[in-house]
């Protein structure tokens, strides 16, 4: 092979040109459905089912007004907030407070104690459902916690969930990172008369903060997105997260995909902003660990 | 997990153990004897342990009305029942088809006191189980149900564990217009039937608009097929699973389906109800096949063109005076917090005063009770009761009158395959018989 020259870079050879065919189709053929979604949101009912999907016409916003009310999108977005903040803040302190001494401390279950975390990331979350139900109906929690009285039905049981689930990547990334952070650092510290607490909050911390920023903007949008908890262990549909009470948009016979749509585009859009905010952390985040420094 | 390998061990698995009665030690004890022994000890266990009373001004509902108007119509019922009770009902409505896919799980962890459920073959399956109160009477109570209701409401037990509020009957629905129009005449045997389906062919009409996108519709094909051409108790008995599906019986069913194909809409499995009921408003098609709900499809002013008939009879030994009607009511879970409550509330849902704001409130369906005050039906509905309460027997619907995963796993792919290719009878027949075996086995 030749060494690779600017200029001969910007030549066009068909290979080249094969190469950023493909990945334009395969860009379109992921942008397709999404476009799709939002074209059919913005159209009325009544027009695409007169003159079929590919149509034009029948432009219309009431759909995401419809969605917005029928659905009661106020109420479940703040839902989902309720369980995505705390979820998320509390993975990231627990991951990092194991992270912290997989990588700062070397004792004999070092490696054990990160494959149990890491492990637990394999598991499918399926398989536990029954288990877990039935832990859930029998752990009672104070009223005032919890108008069930339960763990089941109730917000804390699911950012518990969620934090479970979520803690074992977390650990693995943040340990990965914080055993690259130079050891003299820590030398330093306890030369200082730094405390093993002060180590970790006042040293390790603020360095991570990469990191942690990287897994937080994941962490949000899975939590967010996660479904599957919320339909099996919650009862009342008032206290339902965004993403399942999307699907009160389904009528019994009857379904208006384009009011579908226009739920499904207004439920993604916080992934969207969170995505395109933090893009550069995002990308990082899918990297992160990836390699050890 | 694996696979239950007997009707009594997948019904014991859904049945926690608090529930059922067993200890820890049993259900280690091991594959073989469990399932018997969960299937007869299952309401034995019903100890009061939860000791929780709720206040007695309050009682919760779980409902999954989900769609606009009915869950208005129930919003204004249970105002009416705090007017006359001075109770007041919490309603938790879940969306429809999360609430049905979630049943299990809802009913054996915390359920409100009364909830939304179907009558048939799904109401009686809870009730064996234990996970149902027996609410026989409250039943005492009301007045206005003919038997056919009462039958459909009743357990296998002989005890009643369901009130009826509103049922919608399958026929076959046509445009007044379009058959003054053209002269057709309502068939009553099933050689009309297909004269006429040939006319209207002749006449450029689909004949039968049809669609089975969504894999339910086509179930009512096979449901009134099967009901005129063997009957109602074979219907429940094969639904039961104790009919073998490769009887002659149910290949005449099939037979007697391929003969009518040809006069349905094709290239049905990639179109949804709604489109061919749009067929049928557009005056593309002839006539369908489906619920009164049909009609959502239909703007105001075209209600009153819409019309009906019951399918034709077929073997005038079975007659056609069976049909599908699936009936929407309410049923007490295991340990409600407000018991008693629960039961006024109950009573309230089965009484006049109830069945009156349903029928002022929700043009699309019946209501079951009879002392209503049917002066607000629309012709289509005063017709549609008469025809209802002319039936002999009521069944419920494929997918209501047998287990779920038969109905969904089974059924639903089994019926697409036999529109797709309706020569292989046989085969199709067989390969249903043998996925039925593993599902009802004893």
């Amino acid at each position: 092979m030749s060494v690779d020259t600017p200029v001969r870079r910007r030549k066009l050879t068909p290979l080249r040109m094969l190469l950023h065919g493909f990945l334009i189709v395969v860009s379109l053929a992921w942008l397709f459905p999404i476009a799709w979604a939002v074209l059919t949101s913005l159209r009325s009912y009544d027009y695409t089912a007169a003159n079929g999907y590919v149509s034009f016409g029948g432009w219309t916003f009431d759909n995401y007004v419809t969605a917005w009310r029928t659905a009661e999108f106020g109420q479940h977005f703040l839902n989902s907030v309720y369980i995505t903040v705390p979820a998320v803040l509390l993975t990231l302190f627990l991951a990092s407070c194991v992270a912290f001494v997989i990588a700062r401390f070397s004792w004999k279950l070092n490696l054990v104690l990160l494959g149990i975390f890491t492990a637990a990331n394999l598991l499918p979350q399926q398989a536990l459902l029954i288990p877990l139900f039935r832990l859930f109906t029998e752990v009672p929690l104070p009223e005032f916690m919890s108008d069930s009285e339960l763990l089941y039905d109730s917000y804390w049981g699911l950012i518990l969930i969620n934090v479970a689930f979520q803690c074992g990547f977390c650990v693995f990334v943040l340990s990965n990172y914080m055993k690259a952070l130079p050891r003299d650092l820590y030398e330093a510290a306890m030369v200082d008369g730094a405390s093993i607490w002060r180590q970790y909050w006042q040293v390790t911390m603020p360095l991570c903060r990469p990191a942690l920023a990287a897994l937080a903007t994941l962490e949000v949008t899975w939590i967010y997105n996660e479904f599957f908890w919320a339909t099996v262990l919650m009862r009342t549909g008032d206290k339902f997260p965004v993403t399942s009470s999307l699907n009160n948009l389904r009528g019994e016979f009857f379904t208006d995909n384009n009011l579908v749509s226009a739920g499904s585009v207004l439920v993604a859009i916080p992934t969207l902003v969170i995505f395109f905010m933090l893009q550069r952390h995002f990308v990082r985040g899918l990297t992160l660990g990836a390699s050890k420094g | 997990m694996s696979r239950p390998q007997s009707q009594a061990e997948y019904l014991a698995r859904l049945v926690p153990p608090s529930v059922a009665g067993i200890n820890r030690r049993s259900l280690l004890a091991g594959a073989a004897g469990t399932g018997a022994l969960l299937g007869t000890g299952l309401l034995a266990g019903c100890g009061d342990d939860s000791g929780s009373g709720g206040s007695s001004t309050d009682v919760s509902l779980g409902s999954n009305q989900s769609d606009p108007k009915p869950k208005d119509v129930l919003v204004k019922i249970t105002d009416g029942f705090k007017t006359s009770s001075g109770v007041q009902v919490a309603v938790n409505t879940v969306d429809h088809n999360t609430f049905q896919e979630n049943i299990n799980n809802y009913l054996q962890g915390k359920p409100d006191d009364v909830f939304t459920w179907f009558a048939g073959y799904r109401m009686r399956f809870f009730a064996q189980k234990g996970l149902a109160s027996d609410i026989s009477d409250v039943w005492g109570k009301l007045s206005g149900y003919s038997d056919a209701f009462k039958k459909a409401s009743t357990g296998d037990d002989g005890k009643q564990y369901f009130v009826p509020g509103t049922y919608y009957p399958w026929a076959v629905f046509y445009r007044k217009s379009v058959w003054q129009q053209r002269g057709y005449q309502v068939p009553t045997t099933l050689d009309q039937f297909t004269a006429l389906g040939a006319q209207m062919k002749r006449d450029g009409l689909i004949p039968i608009a049809f669609a089975d996108k969504d894999g339910w519709p086509a179930m009512g094909t096979f449901d009134i097929l099967n009901l005129r051409i063997n009957g109602y108790q074979f219907h429940i008995d094969l639904m039961a699973g104790k009919e073998a599906w490769t009887s002659d019986k149910v290949k005449k069913v099939f037979d007697t389906w391929a003969g009518l194909l040809p006069l349905h809409q094709p290239d049905s499995l990639g179109r949804t109800w709604q489109e061919a009921a749009q067929s049928l408003q557009q005056k593309k098609s002839g006539m369908y096949l489906l619920g009164l709900f049909v009609g959502q499809q239909f703007s105001n002013d075209e209600q009153d063109d819409l019309d009906f008939f019951t399918f034709p009879e077929i073997d005038p030994a079975i007659g056609a005076k069976a049909l599908d009607a699936p009936i929407d009511g309410y049923m007490m879970a295991r340990k409600p917090k407000n018991e008693d409550n629960a039961r006024k509330l109950l009573e309230y849902f089965g009484g006049k005063a109830a069945a009156d704001i349903n029928l002022k409130n929700d043009p699309a369906v019946l209501v079951a009770n009879s002392g209503a005050d049917v002066g607000g039906y629309t012709a289509l509905q005063k017709k549609a009761a008469e025809l209802v309460g002319s039936a002999t027997e009521i069944a419920q619907f494929l997918d209501r009158d047998t287990r779920p995963d038969f109905a969904s796993t089974v059924i639903i792919p089994a019926l697409q395959q036999f529109i797709k290719n309706p020569k292989d009878i046989g085969g199709l027949t067989s390969s249903i018989e043998n996925q039925k075996k593993s599902i009802f086995t004893d």
